[in-house]
């Protein structure tokens, strides 16, 4: 058996970001790198001069693609717009070298040498809210891709990878919900159990498509803009934004809160859910969280609404960027 | 949206739910919660085989606990899978011949007695759990298995004559000393040590205990299957494919003879105890890493350890250190259950182990009783 065999990794291929964890309780690591990618025609030249400078890049048939966070610094050089191997939470169908460049991603975030036996937990997207149906060519891809670079691979659905990772103080009970870029993703656990989870295709993507379109504006500028300086209860850099994108970000954001919560609200009553003598807490992770005032706003959609649950507390997690591929190491380490 | 189902009885949910709070780690705890639920949807690529911990946890609890005195430690009413796997339509299985050279069985173990010793004879000592009505364990009772912890040379081509000579320098001192039954070598050979009614030196001062019994000094009463490797290296040890292969025919056959139950088939480790300072595991061979699913034996790491819970013995650190995962699992619950057993009894931890003491000279005094009895 070899040293790999008894590693444990947990990794979140989210749509916006590839987020590996590492580690062991108390001492977790992460690594991410951006999940985009641009292409530039093949030439030795370019090839060269990437190599030299330590760029992540590899040769596609007569472009060079160059992945992870240096995409982006290199889109903002040459004016272009990155390209994503993801949409709303899946491969994106329409970008054929998507699987390898992920591949390459994670390669990148794994390090060199070989990982024969080494564990991975991956994450994946529940199915849509009324589908029974799970995202198998999603999942058996990277489950390919994970086995072809030497990993036992197990795929773990992204909201039960969020109560795994901050629900242990209620014995991983509660509501665990990551609102990332592509989809965003609820479960409701009972003692580690998933009880009822769906995905939702309402998150960080069509906040910034929707207040672009409105605002007039390019997502990608929409997207840096309110990384940076939007708020949603206006304390935090609401001047800085211009008037009518600020307000289009308020809509988009109330709106995916409001589908959230009624989402949950129509799946929770669909089902005789277990008798739970205790309110539960509903945690909150992924990067769409992270605007100053979303947890406030959410628990006050949660509070206005006949929720079938009783709620004790709406909080973020505590990396909300990190939560996801964390509750995925974790149930890596308990899968021995 | 894909619903999972859960338990029926909420009295059994909360009653796991206090349970599991009381494992601090948070790993530990999650493993804890899911292998008593398990829900093939949690992890939604590759269905686990059905838990075995909890059934295990709960079985060994409500055979070896006190009647609790308080409403609130009580488990609630739950019927376990047995601890044993249902028993498959097994084929046949015969000695089909037997040489001074070698035996012959049909399942196509071929065990060889080239290093054959004669000893003395075994005289099981053990002691009913509870009131029985003259009934006996089988004989023997079960199986330890060991590690010869020799310093074995990189198993390749090129190691060969290595491999070979340290091989057979191995089996004349197994056999000098009359350590196992059995030693399964490198190469998946399986050379027979002591005949299976003879006593082996392989567990030393040693005790387990089943639903039904206890056994102390495990030489008189387990069978010894020695494997050649080593624990004790930087590397997790490991097996050949020839020895799993050639263990699995062994215990098929072993099992088969004498009825020996799975949950009999534990590690040196397990069942090694030092009377003197009260401490498990005086030998940690197998502390970590024993294949038992590749020898078709369910997990038995995650059996709570009998000289733990029946009677006093601790762990120490040296001993946790060398545990593997499943192991310190089944120590930290261990710990939690006797805790609970003191204060079921309204005793404090101390005076409990005091008593677990006296019922540890007790069950010796028993056991003495047996052999003394026996032929």
């Amino acid at each position: 058996m070899s040293q790999n065999a008894h590693e444990r990794i947990g990794l979140d291929v989210g749509t916006s970001r590839v987020v590996m964890a590492r580690g062991v309780p108390g001492d977790y690591r992460f690594a991410s790198q951006l999940n985009a990618f641009l292409s530039l025609p093949y030439s030795k030249l370019t090839c060269g001069v990437l190599e030299k400078e330590n760029i992540p890049s590899t040769v596609a048939g007569d472009q060079i693609l160059v992945y992870g966070d240096a995409a982006e610094r290199f889109a903002d050089v040459l004016h272009v717009e990155t390209r994503r191997p993801m949409r709303e939470g899946t491969l994106n169908p329409e970008e054929p070298d998507g699987p390898a460049v992920v591949r390459s991603i994670i390669e990148l975030l794994a390090g060199g040498g070989q990982k024969s036996g080494a564990r991975i937990c991956y994450t994946v997207p529940a199915p849509p809210l009324g589908c029974d149906e799970s995202p198998k060519f999603h999942q058996a891809a990277l489950a390919q891709l994970l086995g072809e670079l030497g990993y036992k691979a197990r795929s773990l659905e992204e909201g039960l990878a969020v109560v795994y990772s901050e629900l242990e103080d209620s014995n991983y009970t509660g509501i665990g919900i990551s609102c990332g870029a592509g989809l965003s993703n609820v479960c409701l656990a009972y003692l580690s159990v998933p009880v009822v989870s769906f995905s939702l295709p309402r998150a960080g993507d069509q906040v910034d498509a929707g207040a672009a379109r409105a605002a007039n504006e390019v997502a990608t500028r929409v997207r840096l803009l309110k990384e940076q300086y939007f708020s949603l209860n206006g304390q935090h850099g609401a001047t800085t934004l211009p008037p009518k994108l600020n307000q289009a970000l308020k809509v988009y954001y109330e709106d995916l809160i409001q589908a959230l919560v009624q989402a949950m609200r129509e799946a929770f009553q669909q089902r005789s859910l277990p008798r739970i003598d205790r309110p539960i807490p509903l945690v909150l992770a992924g990067g769409s969280t992270l605007p100053t005032g979303f947890r406030e706003r959410f628990e006050q959609a949660i509070r206005q609404t006949d929720f079938p649950l009783h709620i004790s507390q709406v909080r973020l997690a505590s990396e909300p960027l990190h939560a996801t591929a964390k509750g995925a190491l974790v149930a890596a380490l308990a899968d021995m | 949206m894909r619903p999972c189902e859960l338990p029926p009885d909420p009295d059994l949910l909360q009653w796991l739910d206090r349970q599991a709070r009381q494992v601090c780690d948070p790993v530990a705890r999650l493993r804890y919660l899911r292998q008593a639920l398990d829900c093939p949807q949690t992890i939604i690529t590759e269905r686990r085989p059905r838990a075995v911990l909890m059934p295990i946890v709960v079985s060994l609890l409500l055979l070896a606990s006190p009647a609790p005195t308080g409403s609130g430690a009580a488990a609630p009413a739950w019927h376990p899978t047995p601890l044993t796997a249902p028993a498959r339509q097994a084929a046949p299985l015969w000695l089909v011949e037997r040489t001074d050279a070698f035996e012959q069985y049909s399942n196509g173990l071929r065990v060889e007695r080239d290093f054959l010793t004669a000893g003395e004879l075994r005289r099981p000592r053990w002691a009913p759990r509870h009131e029985q009505d003259g009934a006996q364990p089988p004989d023997p009772a079960g199986i330890v298995f060991h590690a010869s912890e020799n310093d074995p040379a990189p198993f390749s081509p090129e190691q060969n004559v290595r491999l070979k000579r340290e091989g057979r320098a191995l089996l004349a001192w197994v056999r000098q000393h009359r350590l196992y039954h059995y030693l399964v070598d490198r190469f998946g050979v399986v050379h027979r040590i002591l005949e299976d009614e003879q006593r082996a030196h392989h567990a030393g001062q040693s005790l387990w205990a089943d639903g039904r019994w206890i056994y102390l000094d495990l030489n008189e009463s387990f069978l010894g299957v020695c494997f050649e490797a080593s624990t004790t290296g930087p590397e997790p040890p490991q097996l050949s494919p020839a020895q799993l292969r050639a263990g699995r025919a062994l215990l098929e056959m072993l099992r088969a003879r004498y009825r020996i139950a799975a949950e009999n088939c534990v590690t040196h480790a397990q069942v090694s105890i030092n009377p003197a300072n009260r401490r498990i595991g005086y030998h940690t061979d197998w502390a970590d890493g024993f294949p038992f699913a590749e020898l078709g034996l369910p997990d038995n790491y995650a059996r709570l350890l009998p000289s733990m819970l029946l009677f006093g013995f601790e762990a120490d650190d040296l001993y946790a250190r060398r545990a593997g995962a499943r192991l310190r699992e089944a120590l930290e619950l261990g710990r939690l259950e006797v805790a609970r057993q003191a204060q079921a009894g309204g005793l404090s931890l101390a005076r409990y182990r005091r008593w677990q003491q006296e019922r540890y000279r007790q069950a010796c005094l028993r056991c003495r009783g047996v052999k003394e009895s026996s032929p």
